[in-house]
Order: C-alpha cells, then sequence, then structure tokens
C-alpha cells in the first residue's frame, strides 16, 4: 500500500472528523451542561450555513467577503440561541427527556419552514476566495486548501473550549453545575445565566460550523437531516459531555469513514453505526463520558 | 281527454330531459382538469424541481388562457412535496388521487419516488407522466399503461456517454476506469447501463472500482482521494443535484479535472447556471434537454422568452421536461377528444406530439419519448451569463434507447 495514499486519506478522514467535531462539540456541550437534548442543534448549524451565504452575497464582489461572513453567522446564531434559550429551552429544564425531545424536534420544523421563507428552495453556493479554491501538495500529495482552514478551525475550537472549561473561572463555575447545580447556587451563583452562557456558546459553535460547511459546496434544505445521525454518533462513541469524547469520537466517525472508502466502499456508513452499536452496548456512556445523570 | 293529458306529459317531459342533458353538458364543459403535480420542493431534487413547477405553471397558464383542455376543460393544479422520499411521496400520490380528484400525476425527481407511485396510480386508473426521474426501471419492468415518459432514460443516457466515451479511449488509448454514482436508484441504474454498454461497445476498457457515496453526502474529499490513488485513465459520475455540485467543487479544489478525466457526467443547465462561476471549463458533459439546443424551434423559443420574462432566469431542462410533459398531456386529450382517463392513455400511445425539443414519439412498446440526449464541451458564450454546450452533439432517442427485444427478455424474467 502506497504511504502517500494513506497520508491523502487520512488527512480527508481528518477534515470530515473537524467538521463533525464543530458540529458534535456545541451539542455535546449542552447535553453535558444542562442536560438538555438539543434535537434541533443541526438545524441552527444550517441556519449558521444560510446566514453566511447572505453575508458573503452582501460582500461577495470583495476578497474578504467569506472571511468575514463566517463570524458574522455565527455572532447571529449566538444571538438566535439566546431568543431561543430564553423564550423556550428555560422552561424545559426540569421536565422528562421527551418533552425536551418534542420540543426541539418542533423547532426542526419550524426552523426548516422559516429558511424555506426565509431563503426560498433553491441551493446556494458560496464562491471561496482564490486562496483556499485550490489544493495544496504535501510531498506531491494533493488536498483540497479549505479543508487546511477546516482542520485548523477545529483545533482552535478545541483548544479555545479547553482552555475556557479548564483555566477560566466561569469555566470552573460551568464544570461545577455539571457536578451539582445546588451547591453552585447555594454559592449565590445564578444558575439560570449560567445555562444561558452555556447555551448560547453551543450555537455560537452551530452557527461557525454551519458558515464553516457553507462553501464547501451547496447549502440546501435537508443537510441538517443528513448530518445530525453523524453528529449523535460522534457523541455516542466520545461519549455525551465529553470535549475529549466528542473530538475523540468525531475523529473516529471521519477517519473509518475515509479508509471504509478505500476498502469497502459499499460499507462506509455501516461500519460508522457499526461501532456506534458497539460502544452503546460496551459502553454506553462513551469512550469518555461518564455514566447519565438521572 | 287522458290523450291529450297523456301528450303534453311527453312534451313537459321532453323539455325536461333536453334541459337536464344541456345542464348535465353544461356542467361536463366547466368541469375543470385536476392536474396533480408530486415534485421534490424540498430535499435533495428541490434544487432541479423549483424550475420544473415554475414550467408546470407557466403551460397551465397558457392552456387555460385559452379556455383550458379541449378550450373547455380548465387545468386546477395541485401541487405536493415528495420531499424526495419515496414513502412521501406515495402518501402525496394518494392524497392528490383520493382528495384532490387529480387525473394525472406530474412529477417525481427521484426515480425511488417514481417507481414507488407507478403501481399507485395504475392502481387507481391515472395518468403518471415522471418527467424528471429517468430510471429505466419507470417504464421497462413492472409495465404500466398509465406511465408515460419524456425524459431519455437512463439507459438512453447510458447509451449517449458510452458512444462517447468509445469514441475518447480509442482516441486516447484509455484501458481502465473507476465510476462514482449516487446510492439510490437512478445512480445504481445509470452506473449499471454505463457498465455495461461500454463492456459492450469497448470491451478492452476495464472497470477498476465502484464508488457508492449516499444520496445527499456533502463531503467527498475522502471518494476523490480514493479515486485519484487508484489512478484510473478516467472516471464516470453519476451524481445529481446538489451532490453533484458538492462532488464537482470539491473535485475541482483538489485539482481533480486536470488530473483525470471525467467525460459524460451529469451537467446540467442547472449545474451550469448555478456553477458559472467555478465549474471547469473544457469538461465534456451531459444533459437531458438544455434549452440552447433547440431555439430554432418555435415552441422552444417561446418556452424560454415566456419562462424568463415570467420567473427572470434562463429554464433548466427540467423546467423544458415538465413543459413538455403538459402538453404531451394536452395533446394526448385532443386526439381522444375527452378528458377521460382511460381515452388520453389509448390516444397517447404511439402517439406523435409537437414538444420544444421538436417533433417526437412515444415508443409503443415502453411509452418512452423518443426525446435525445446531449453531450458536449462545457464553454462560455458571449450570449449567456454562465458557460453553455458546445460542439454540441445530440444522440437521438431511437438511436440510443434499449431494443425492443431486451424489454420483451426482461418483462419475461421479472415473471419468472
Amino acid at each position: 500500500m502506497d504511504v502517500s495514499l494513506l497520508v491523502a486519506q487520512s488527512m480527508s478522514g481528518l477534515s470530515r472528523g473537524m467538521m463533525l467535531f464543530l458540529i458534535a462539540s456545541g451539542l455535546s456541550l449542552i447535553f453535558g451542561v444542562m442536560n438538555i437534548l438539543n434535537f434541533a442543534h443541526a438545524s441552527l448549524w444550517l441556519v449558521g450555513a444560510y446566514f453566511c451565504y447572505s453575508f458573503w452575497h452582501l460582500m461577495q464582489n470583495h476578497g474578504f467577503g467569506m472571511w468575514v461572513s463566517i463570524p458574522l453567522a455565527a455572532l447571529v446564531l449566538a444571538a438566535i440561541g439566546w431568543v431561543i434559550e430564553v423564550v423556550l429551552i428555560r422552561r424545559v429544564y426540569e421536565r422528562e427527556l421527551p418533552e425536551q425531545l418534542l420540543l426541539t424536534y418542533a423547532m426542526v420544523l419550524i426552523l426548516g419552514d422559516l429558511i424555506k421563507l426565509t431563503w426560498g428552495v433553491e441551493d446556494k453556493i458560496i464562491v471561496r476566495p482564490p486562496l483556499v479554491d485550490g489544493p495544496v501538495f504535501f510531498y506531491g500529495i494533493p488536498f483540497d486548501s479549505y479543508f487546511i482552514f477546516v482542520i485548523s478551525i477545529g483545533f482552535f475550537v478545541a483548544i479555545g473550549l479547553w482552555w475556557f472549561l479548564k483555566k477560566t473561572k466561569y469555566g470552573h463555575i460551568v464544570r461545577a453545575a455539571v457536578f451539582s447545580r445546588e451547591m453552585v447556587s447555594a454559592l449565590g451563583i445564578p444558575i439560570p445565566r449560567i445555562y444561558t452562557g452555556v447555551f448560547v456558546l453551543g450555537i455560537f459553535i452551530a452557527g461557525l460550523a454551519g458558515a464553516v460547511q457553507a462553501p464547501v459546496g451547496s447549502i440546501t434544505l435537508g443537510m441538517d437531516m443528513a448530518i445530525v445521525v453523524q453528529a449523535f454518533c460522534v457523541v455516542v462513541i466520545g461519549g455525551f459531555g465529553s470535549l475529549l469524547g466528542t473530538l475523540v469520537g468525531s475523529i473516529i466517525v471521519g477517519e473509518v469513514y475515509a479508509f471504509s472508502i478505500l476498502f469497502w466502499p459499499q460499507g462506509a456508513l455501516v461500519l460508522i453505526f457499526i461501532v456506534t452499536a458497539v460502544i452503546l452496548i460496551v459502553r454506553p456512556w462513551g469512550l469518555f463520558g461518564t455514566p447519565m445523570r438521572v | 281527454m287522458k290523450m291529450r293529458n297523456l301528450r303534453l306529459m311527453a312534451i313537459v317531459f321532453s323539455l325536461v330531459l333536453l334541459g337536464g342533458l344541456a345542464s348535465v353538458d353544461n356542467i361536463l364543459a366547466a368541469e375543470p382538469y385536476h392536474l396533480g403535480v408530486d415534485l421534490a420542493i424540498t430535499g435533495t431534487g428541490a434544487l432541479y424541481c423549483k424550475d420544473g413547477v415554475d414550467a408546470v405553471k407557466l403551460a397551465v397558464e397558457e392552456i387555460n388562457a385559452q379556455g383550458g383542455f379541449l378550450g373547455k376543460h380548465p387545468i386546477k393544479l395541485f401541487i405536493r412535496d415528495t420531499h424526495t422520499k419515496p414513502d412521501v411521496a406515495v402518501r402525496e400520490a394518494k392524497d392528490l388521487i383520493l382528495r384532490d380528484k387529480v387525473r394525472c400525476v406530474l412529477g417525481t425527481y427521484s426515480s425511488a419516488c417514481a417507481v414507488a407511485i407507478k403501481p399507485v396510480c395504475q392502481e387507481y386508473k391515472v395518468l403518471h407522466i415522471p418527467a424528471v426521474s429517468n430510471s429505466e426501471n419507470i417504464t421497462k419492468i413492472n409495465f404500466s399503461p398509465y406511465t408515460y415518459q419524456v425524459v431519455p432514460n437512463s439507459y438512453m443516457q447510458a447509451k449517449a456517454v458510452v458512444l462517447g466515451v468509445a469514441e475518447l479511449a480509442k482516441k486516447k488509448g484509455w484501458n481502465e476506469y473507476v465510476t462514482i454514482a449516487s446510492d439510490y436508484e437512478w445512480g445504481r441504474s445509470t452506473q449499471q447501463n454505463t457498465v455495461n454498454l461500454l463492456k459492450q461497445v469497448a470491451p478492452n476498457v476495464k472497470l477498476k472500482k465502484e464508488f457508492w457515496p449516499r444520496l445527499g453526502e456533502t463531503q467527498f474529499t475522502s471518494y476523490i482521494t480514493a479515486i485519484m490513488a487508484a489512478k484510473p485513465d478516467f472516471v464516470i459520475g453519476s451524481v445529481a443535484s446538489k451532490d453533484n455540485i458538492a462532488w464537482m467543487n470539491q473535485a475541482k479544489a483538489y485539482g481533480f479535472f486536470e488530473k483525470i478525466p471525467y467525460p459524460g457526467s451529469l451537467i446540467s443547465v442547472s449545474e451550469l447556471i448555478i456553477q458559472a462561476k467555478t465549474l471547469t471549463r473544457g469538461l465534456v458533459g451531459l444533459c437531458r434537454a438544455p434549452f440552447f439546443a433547440h431555439l430554432d424551434i418555435p415552441m422552444m423559443a417561446n418556452f424560454v422568452k415566456n419562462f424568463r420574462a415570467k420567473n427572470d432566469r434562463y429554464p433548466s431542462d427540467w423546467a423544458v421536461m415538465e413543459y413538455d410533459a403538459v402538453y404531451a398531456l394536452k395533446q394526448g386529450i385532443e386526439k381522444a377528444g375527452s378528458i377521460d382517463t382511460e381515452k388520453v392513455k389509448d390516444a397517447m400511445k404511439g402517439m406523435t406530439i409537437e414538444t420544444s425539443r421538436g417533433r417526437l414519439y412515444f415508443r409503443q412498446i415502453d411509452n418512452q419519448l423518443s426525446c435525445s440526449s446531449y453531450l458536449g464541451v462545457v464553454a462560455d458564450d458571449p450570449k449567456y451569463p454562465f458557460p453553455i454546450y458546445h460542439d454540441l452533439i445530440e444522440v437521438k432517442g431511437p438511436d440510443s434507447w434499449r431494443p425492443e427485444d431486451e424489454i420483451i427478455a426482461a418483462r419475461k424474467a421479472e415473471k419468472k
């Protein structure tokens, strides 16, 4: 087997994994801290992609259009996340999981129709700037330069989240809230505000992920449904609420997919679900997670 | 006295009867024709179907401006969304038939949807014209006399590609190739036909590997690197709609098309328009009904003019075929002299029709329209704000469709 082929395939697996990490990390963070399984996470990811398109469309004649559109879309999504948390999510913290799922699934349908009303049903395409619109070569192996940017953003988010949770005071409070909301509350720290902050951060990352995905192909309705299953596979493999688990889970899913295409093209998706099923049976809380709170 | 009374009663009864018949005639004259559209307004096929819906609306407006079918049956349109999912398509088709009482279902996008609703239409004796779906299995096997095809089917398209590719392979000394096709009914059937036909036409050209990305795939990087690593002489693709855009965008970013020839993949007018800035020039592409190939035909010229005036854009292949589907139905009704579905179905059998793509006919054995497939080189054109096909090759329907004896054999094998 040619080494250059293995390198090329592992790079494409890594880029796929990083794209999944960007989606799954927000999902996992929200579940880990707030115990909310946000089924609408991928829909918000898609909204982020559409906002990125809208901003890019306004600035398409400028070379910086795409670079500015990505953070702008993420910020808009953070604002949308704040509204959703205050108006809807806050009211189901104490409810049972099925009720939370019903609410967030309703959001999926509402967001789908809002997207249709706002952006229509036509596919949207962002034209990449020349810097990321061609191949780069590693020892003669071509690689899409845009995915270097994707991988960089993925690691940047991973390190940023790690730093935030481990090294900042606010991060310590968030982690403490995971283990004992009552104790954190007894110290005079307002739990609802912590939850709002975490939800906004999670949706900001979803928006960033959507915006980063936007220039990869075309943006279209239904993309969210295609990706949400794989995002859930990632958090199941890595463990709900574990940042490290989500990162490792994403890379596993990306690499399994990439190498199965090489050796068993027909079974690429099947292998991911087999891995997920095995993890669910052997270690239901995932590779790096802890048993679920009840 | 009694006799006079009887005569009077007979006259009154006759007048009432005549009046009644006249009113029945009026009711019939006023009866609208319910036309159903079952297309993918959302989902993977949405890119193609918006144009289709707009073209159907335009055709209906034009026909209704003349009083409707036969000048007296205004068309009432019922549009439903299949979500590009067979189960939804079946549900919506049943609803169109049972609730909205449609006499014909136009659509669908996905061949899997077309195959799924075909028996439903047959069961309820409703006409079915899947104007975009082109798996040949829609008309080849499980034949339904109610289903008519106005799109070059997957066999015809594969044959067109094979003829072009075989010529190129001979010229350039190609020996090995790989395929990449979307993993669903259309992708599978197109790939299978292409591989089988190429084996017949150019037996020295060998298939090295097959790749099957799922329908709705957004990231093709792993496929691209795996194909490049396989180092084939050329690649044949059967990837459609938004998947095709993602695939081509990402492959271009890898410099894929500069390294590996990619002849005969589906690059419809939708892709030419949407990817105007990014599409690699010089690619040899395939499409089903490009408007620019037939602007010399008045029906096409008018259609393009009206479509642009109404929608402020050029019509895609999908728009052309849906438009032709409505006019095929119109001509069927005119030949039958009635909107009765049984009569229209029988009238359309083997019928020659005027379409925006010229005068074509439905083949008796499978109700397949004798429409062409088109191959050409993607190149800029000063007349359009997007690239079109240059050096266009039109492969006529009768030169590319499956021989009748093979269809008979397939149906016999199916019965066993």
